[in-house]
Order: C-alpha cells, then structure tokens, then sequence
C-alpha cells in the first residue's frame, strides 16, 4: 500500500525570500537525503486558497513514512523552516485546514510527468462517497487534457505519524480529488466549460445520490518536479 | 547516544528577561512534557549594544525519540501558545541539531551506530 501526502503552506510575509527557496530546495532534494521520499514535486498555488507552498510526494508503503518521519534530514532540515517554534519558521499558521492531507493507493496512479497538478478538497457529511467518485469515474475519461484523476479519502491527514493510525479527530477536508493535467489551458477550458463533472463542482455535486458536500475549495499549480 | 537540539535566538536587550522567563516559565515544562530533557539556557552580553543571543539546548535520545517527542509537543495547546509568544519577543535565531563528536584519536569517528544516530 503506497501512501500519497501533500503538504501546504501559508508563506510569513516577512521570511528572507532565501530562506523560502531554501524550503522549496529542500522538498525537491528531499529524495536524495531520505529514499524512502518518492515522486517530489512542488509548486505554488494559483487559486484564492490561503496556502502558496505545496509539495506533494509519496511513499512505497507506511514503513517508509514510518523512515521518512525519524530521519535526521526531517528533523534538521524540513521542520527548522516549518515548526511554529523555529527561530526560522517561513510558514504561518492558517485556517484553511490542508497543511497535512494524503490518501492510501495501490500503485502511482498519482504520477504526472509535467503539467498542472489540481487537488479539490472536499469536507462531505458521509464517509462513503462511492456515488461521487463513480460520477467523478464515469466522466473524467471524457475531460480533455486530464491525465490523472483520483478520488479518495483523506487518510493521512488524521494519520500523519504512521501513516495508517488516526491520532486526531476527522479532518476538516475528509475527501480528495486529485487531478494532473497536461496544461493550465487544458484545467481553464474544463473550469469554464460545461462538461458534466465542471457542471457538477459548480453546483457542489447537487444530484449526487447519498452524498453531501458541506464545502470545497481546491489548489492548482504547475508543476516543479525534482 | 544523546543528541542536542539547540535554539540561538536572537532578542533586544530589553526583551532578555521575558525571553528568559518564558523558556523557564513555560517552555520547560512544556517541553519536558513532551519528553525532551532540558539542559541550559544561557545569554551572551546584554551590554554590547546588540541584540542578545539566547540559548537553549533540549536533549533526548535519537531521532526516534525526537519523533515522539515532537508528536507529543505538536498535539499540546501550551505548544502553539509558547510559539506565538516567542515569535513575539525575538528577531531572529537559528535552530541546529548536535550530536556527540568523540576524540577520533580514542573512539573512531567512523562508528557506524554514530554516523547512522547523526
């Protein structure tokens, strides 16, 4: 079982612009100083969402977030620039609820090569949401340009010191979907077209039998691989 | 093997005591709390006409402690809290980890145990 993760940032307005680069280096290196580190990639966030660092990565299985979480270069390096109690903290502390969210999934079924990565984070009333990611199924292949699209629970948010064991309550976003796209012209023409699940999200997923979104909000980026 | 977290953190000399203070006061026992073993709290000067360096060393085991330890600090209230009033008092420092640096010319510095720990 490989774990997908995501981490998001509000940036402090007052951080050296350095110091910012410098925690973007570090997730695109990440990699070579932990293995267990698969698939880094970051970007900034083009939407009014209050977060402007992501970087997305993955994992072989938990065992090797289990690795990842004890090793020096997590300690030292990520979380000197991350903590809230760091003399050298870039991050601030927002409201949005997204600084930890990640799925469970068989495979890289998440992996784009280059393009636009979009995440729709979606706070639903029932833990099952089979109707919406059948609807997401049913249609995402007829998407032009959608190269990835995957629907799934946010495990990791509640789970981020194993992987697997929830250590706090439900999340604030309690379902995902992940999205690549070949372009940002490609995501703008879906955005603003009328195709069945762009209909869909602007309604909020009315008609969708047995599921409830309370809320949305999604980010989007091009992508900066390692 | 013991490893060292060590805060230098930069504030005006009228803030010292404050800063002081809090490390003592609260985050101490905060950090205790969470596992780490504090290990001194020292001040440069405040009568050089600059800011005063203010340091603080936390200890604990290895890295898989550490690991615990900032699971339990993170999840406490008292944490968040003690970071935003340190944010507050200071205008810079650094945060480095130390590990033990034996005389290679009595234990070799190529110990396998202590390069992996590091």
């Amino acid at each position: 079982m490989m774990l997908r993760r995501y981490e998001m940032y509000s940036l402090d307005p007052a951080a050296a612009p350095a110091a910012v680069r410098s925690l973007a280096d570090a997730f695109l290196a990440c990699g070579r100083f932990i293995p267990e580190v698969l698939d880094s990639a970051i970007g900034t966030n083009l939407t009014d969402a209050p977060v402007r660092l992501v970087w997305e990565h993955a994992y072989e299985s938990p065992e090797a977030y289990q690795r990842y979480m004890v090793q020096p270069f997590h300690a030292c390096i990520l979380d000197r620039a991350l903590l809230a109690d760091s003399p050298e903290r870039v991050v601030t502390s927002n409201s949005f609820g997204a600084g930890l969210v990640g799925y469970a999934c068989d495979g890289p079924v998440y992996r784009l090569g280059a393009g636009v990565r979009r995440l729709v984070l979606l706070d639903v009333a029932e833990d099952d949401i089979g109707p919406l990611a059948a609807r997401v199924a049913a249609h995402a292949g007829d998407v032009d340009g959608l190269a990835v699209s995957i629907v799934a629970a946010n495990t990791m948010g509640p789970a981020w010191m194993d992987g697997v064991t929830p250590i706090t309550g439900r999340p604030p976003w309690s379902h995902l979907w992940e999205q690549g796209w070949e372009s940002l012209e490609a995501f703008g023409a879906y955005r603003d077209g009328d195709s069945p699940l762009a209909v869909a999200e602007r309604s909020g997923w009315d008609g969708t039998p047995g599921v409830t979104v309370r809320r949305a909000a999604s980010v989007h980026y091009k992508l900066i691989a390692a | 093997m013991t490893a060292y977290m060590v805060d230098t953190i930069q504030v005006p000399p009228s803030r010292v005591d404050a800063y002081v203070a809090l490390v003592h006061g609260v985050a101490v026992p905060v950090m205790t709390r969470a596992g780490a073993t504090f290990e001194s709290c020292r001040t440069t000067s405040p009568a050089l006409g600059e800011d005063v360096d203010v340091q603080v060393t936390w200890s604990f085991a290895d890295h898989v402690e550490w690991n615990l330890i900032r699971k339990n600090f993170v999840l406490d209230p008292a944490w968040h809290d003690l970071a935003a009033r340190a944010v507050a008092l200071r205008t810079g420092g650094t945060r480095r980890f130390y590990y033990p640096a034996p005389d290679p010319a009595t234990e070799p510095a190529s110990d396998a145990a202590v390069v992996a720990a590091r």
